[in-house]
């Protein structure tokens, strides 16, 4: 008689799983004998299974029941054990939570508002996508998208006479409209905005609860902001902070058309029914194209369309200032995860070491592998569901300890990140603690495979603990790694404290202006400046197009035909390296302006890029005329070489740079008013903005801040990467820790009956002790020896974050090193002392 | 309480088992299906049917001990519970019902 197909038999196995198959295999056999069916018919009978498979009444596989029941039963019996691998989950699985969520707030959360998967924002690479008189040409005939246009400013707003600093978005009258926004009070405005008489405003929940205490109150207050009067018409939902992340938006105000001059303008919109991505970016090249035929020559233009769907901060830009820092908290909580997981297959084995006799007296009664392993999982997964519901717990907390622990993050910038627990989030944890159920499930029931039923009964077994220590050396060489990337990046923080921006900064307020129109420069600044001057307390005031962190570019070339380079330049008054304290090096600071022989002052490493080992002094530079539609080409006399300094970021590599003289050029209408102040530069905002806002009419205020602030912003980024990952490598340490004690005390309990015999034959309790330690700092040197290479390795990553200092810096590795010994030497001692208080009678009664 | 709505084909699976009694396991479950419907039936259509039926109350399961024969494989026995009979006989109610007086 032939046999029915194995491989089809174990497919039906596989289809319907436990006891059930085994009926149906009987069902099968028994008609295959009897009717004497061919192969091909019990192969088809096997495939209808997939029925039975995909049955909505499917019966749970039988069994996991217990399975569960069991791992509880485990579990209560030794809360000790279990709690500490939950523990250990969680710590991680909290601090992977709050990094997740702040990637997440980075790189893919969309706008909370309705459909969030339709709204797009529309650019050119990453320039606005149009003008203001622009948008309100084109936005009426957009057939695949309803688009709003936005502008982010920060201005101060007055209301009741008193002024604080905000960031207002303007937008078009239907930006509620295409986001479907709705409000917490009073109501959005729309088209009507645009003709009303009065114009409303809608403030944040966010100011309307620090400035207005949540008084309903608030609406129809008058407040003045950017130059103009509106009346607040509504207060907007608590989770919508504005379309600008990272800052988050204080108030929108409405834009009438045509609003000329206005700069440009932000595209956001929400997609038609039906539309898509490619949809959008179609007509908007359309629309591209005849813009550039109505604007020749406009150098925005020239960049394509880009449509993207509107989620995060980041999304889509690699060359991102934040992509380095994501990759780097990737990879670090990543490694975090791994050590806890190490940590808690670690625990398992122990505990499968205890249960090593129970678990062979049931194999040789033939419980089959399998359902060893799916107990093993599913203690697993109990603990794993345990360290997620810990995790959550610990992961609120941890978010808001982030929170209070960064340093100096800027106000604006960062309420736009939220550190909440939601939906993704959640469903990340409980991904997360899945992969290590699974992760630490592993490596106990390998372990219970290779059983050899003889030893394992009489209760020896050696394998474990190879097993176990192996663990432990890896932890030890994964945490080295992070301690010494932690201790890489607190040296290269505090290196980068003590960076010197090359010019003084204290006692040093500023405010960025802008006026119509280019004889302002003449007539406005220099009048403002004296005015300024005049402010008691105020000891000295100077203007320049730009102040630190400044972006102003110019070209530069030695002669007229060589083509020029992009450099950095700036517009400064005579007094201004006076006033900044940067030295001229060498010939003179700007004089009187005489007809037909303009000036130019260049630093230092300009001189050098253009002038190698010559006097550049009385030398000709040639400037200007290398951007469409910027100064034309002009060459100007090198009366003086400035000292070297940092323009836009502490950090920065040295810039090359050069100074005209504002009293020969009028620049763009932008020019930044600094005072130097006898006390606090704060005391005397007020009386600055007073001044500007009395004398100049027409101005615009951009931004207000002390110079101390700027160059203190520029500097967060260091002080929280490290402050971030020490926050890591501290949790690292701790979680091997507990795996060197670990092993260390299973070692000793699973020891007690030698050590027993040991002490009986006369052993001093100090070689017992000795004995013990040196067991923990075996493994810790056996961890040290490959950590070292293995972090070699990896720090060459952080080079881009160290400001100089070598990524192989001696200092953090011998110290990393030793911080590892003296920590396993604690790890070590207790489980030592306990040894030597074994009492012997006891030790040879065991077992 | 609304009457529970048996399928066509859940009705000959209850019917089927109702007819073999003690005896009611896959292959006789299926032999008279065959025979008296004149229907062929896969094992898989057959025993996700069953194990609907079992979710929705109407039928209980349960091992028997495995025994020489099929291999060695234990048979997995189904009798009708009190819903399925209910259950039979407001369906065929319906139907009588519904055929009263007519003639196709």
């Amino acid at each position: 008689m032939s046999e029915p197909p194995k491989l089809a038999e174990r497919l039906l196995r596989f289809l319907v799983g436990g006891r059930d198959a085994d009926a149906v295999a009987g069902d099968l056999r028994e008609t295959f004998d009897t009717s004497g069916a061919g192969r091909l018919w019990y192969w088809g009978q096997a495939l209808s299974c997939l029925a039975v498979r995909f049955s909505l009444y499917r019966r749970a596989i039988p069994g996991i029941g217990t399975d569960f029941s069991r791992a509880l039963r485990r579990i209560r019996r030794n809360p000790g054990y279990a709690l500490t691998a939950m523990l250990c989950l969680a710590l991680a699985l909290g601090v992977n939570t709050t990094l997740f969520s702040f990637l997440d707030s980075l790189c893919f959360r969309g706008l909370p508002v309705a459909q969030a998967d339709r709204v797009v924002q529309i650019r050119r690479h990453d320039l606005a996508f149009s003008t203001w008189p622009e948008y309100f040409s084109f936005r009426d005939n957009l057939r695949s998208v309803e688009a709003a246009a936005t502008s982010l400013y920060f201005d101060s707003m007055e209301v009741d006479r008193t002024g604080f600093e905000t960031d207002v978005e303007t937008v078009s009258s239907n930006y509620a409209h295409v986001l479907r926004l709705g409000t917490a009070l009073g109501r959005w405005f729309g088209r009507e905005a645009e003709t009303a008489a009065e114009r409303p405003a809608v403030i944040s929940y966010r100011l309307w609860q620090t400035r207005f205490a949540g008084n309903a109150a608030v609406l129809g207050k008058s407040v003045r902001v950017l130059g103009g009067s509106y009346r607040i018409a509504g207060v907007a939902r608590p989770e919508f902070s504005g379309t600008v992340p990272p800052f988050a938006t204080d108030a929108w105000l409405p834009v009438r058309p045509p609003r000329l001059g206005g700069g440009s303008a932000y595209l956001i919109g929400r997609m038609a029914p039906g539309a898509s991505i490619a949809g959008v970016t179609a007509e908007m090249r359309v629309l591209t194209a005849g813009l550039r035929a109505a604007h020749p020559g406009e150098e925005i233009l020239a960049a394509p369309a880009v449509v993207r769907r509107y989620a995060g901060i980041v999304a889509d830009e690699r060359h991102s200032p934040f992509f380095p820092m994501v990759t780097l908290l990737g990879a670090v909580s990543g490694m975090v995860l791994l050590i806890a997981c190490v940590n808690v297959a670690n625990l398992l084995l122990s505990r499968a070491a205890v249960r090593q006799r129970e678990i062979a007296i049931r194999q040789s009664l033939g419980a089959s592998r399998a359902r060893l392993f799916r107990e093993t999982l599913a203690e697993g997964l109990v603990l794993a569901a345990g360290g997620v519901l810990l995790g959550v717990f610990f992961g609120s907390g941890t978010g808001r300890a982030l929170e209070l622990a960064l340093p100096s993050i800027p106000d604006p910038i960062w309420h736009g990140l939220r550190l909440g627990i939601d939906w993704r989030v959640a469903l990340f944890l409980a991904g997360a603690g899945m992969v290590c159920a699974l992760l630490f499930s592993l490596p106990p029931a390998l372990a219970n495979r290779e059983r050899t039923l003889g030893p394992s009964m009489k209760g020896q077994a050696a394998r474990h603990f190879r097993q176990r220590e192996i663990f432990s050396v890896a932890q030890v060489a994964l945490s080295l790694t992070l301690l010494i990337a932690t201790g890489l990046l607190l040296r290269a923080a505090d290196r980068a404290r003590h960076l010197d921006p090359g010019f003084a900064y204290d006692h040093r307020l500023f405010v960025n202006l802008w006026a119509h129109g280019k004889d302002a420069n003449a007539l406005v600044f220099p009048e403002l400046k004296q005015r300024a001057r005049e402010i008691p307390g105020v000891q000295d005031a100077t203007l320049a197009w730009e102040v630190f962190p400044a972006s102003g570019a110019g070209c530069a070339a030695a002669t007229r035909q060589t083509e020029k380079k992009q450099v950095r330049a700036n517009i400064v008054d005579p007094n201004y390296f006076d006033f900044l304290r940067i030295p001229i090096v060498k010939g003179h600071g700007f004089l009187a302006p005489s007809p037909g022989a303009p000036q130019a002052i260049v630093n230092q490493s300009l001189a050098q890029d253009l002038w190698p080992g010559e006097d550049p002094l009385g030398k000709t530079i040639w400037m200007g005329g290398c951007y469409i539609g910027g100064a034309a080409d002009k060459g100007a006399t090198v009366v003086g070489v400035a000292r070297d300094a940092k323009y836009d970021a502490v950090n920065e590599e040295q810039q090359l740079l050069y100074y005209t003289s504002r009293e020969e050029d009028p620049g763009n209408g932008y020019f930044s008013l600094l005072i130097r102040t006898a006390g606090d530069p704060r005391q005397w905002t007020r009386s600055l903005l007073e001044l500007v806002q009395r004398d100049g009419r027409d101005l615009r205020i951009y931004d207000v801040d002390t110079m101390e602030n700027s160059v203190a912003r520029s500097l967060w980024e260091v002080k929280w990467q490290a402050s971030l990952l020490a926050a890591l490598g501290l949790l690292a340490i701790v979680l091997a820790a507990i795996g060197v004690y670990g092993v260390v005390a299973c070692s000793v309990a699973q020891r007690t009956r030698e050590i027993g015999v040991r002490m009986a034959l006369g052993a001093l309790p100090l070689d017992v002790q000795w004995m013990v330690l040196a067991h923990g700092l075996r493994i810790t040197a056996i961890g040290i020896a490959l950590g070292l290479p293995l972090s070699a390795a990896a720090v060459r990553l952080l080079r881009g974050f160290l400001y100089g200092l070598s990524p192989f810096d001696p200092v953090a590795f011998s110290a990393a090193s030793l911080a590892w010994i003296a920590i396993a030497m604690l790890a070590s001692w207790y489980p030592a002392r306990r040894a030597t208080r074994v009492d012997p009678m006891t030790a040879l009664n065991y077992e | 309480m609304r009457q529970a709505y048996l399928g066509e084909f859940e009705q000959i699976v209850l019917l089927a088992i109702l007819r073999l009694g003690d005896k009611a396991y896959g292959v006789p479950i299926r032999a008279e299906i065959e025979n008296r419907a004149g229907r062929k039936v896969t094992v898989g259509a057959l025993y996700a049917t069953l194990d609907r039926l079992e979710a929705k109350g109407m039928v209980h399961s349960w091992f028997a001990d495995a025994t020489a024969q099929r291999g060695g494989r234990s048979k997995r026995y189904f009798k009708l519970l009190p819903a399925a009979q209910e259950a039979l006989s407001g369906s065929k109610a319906v139907f009588e019902r519904m055929w009263e007086g007519l003639h196709v």
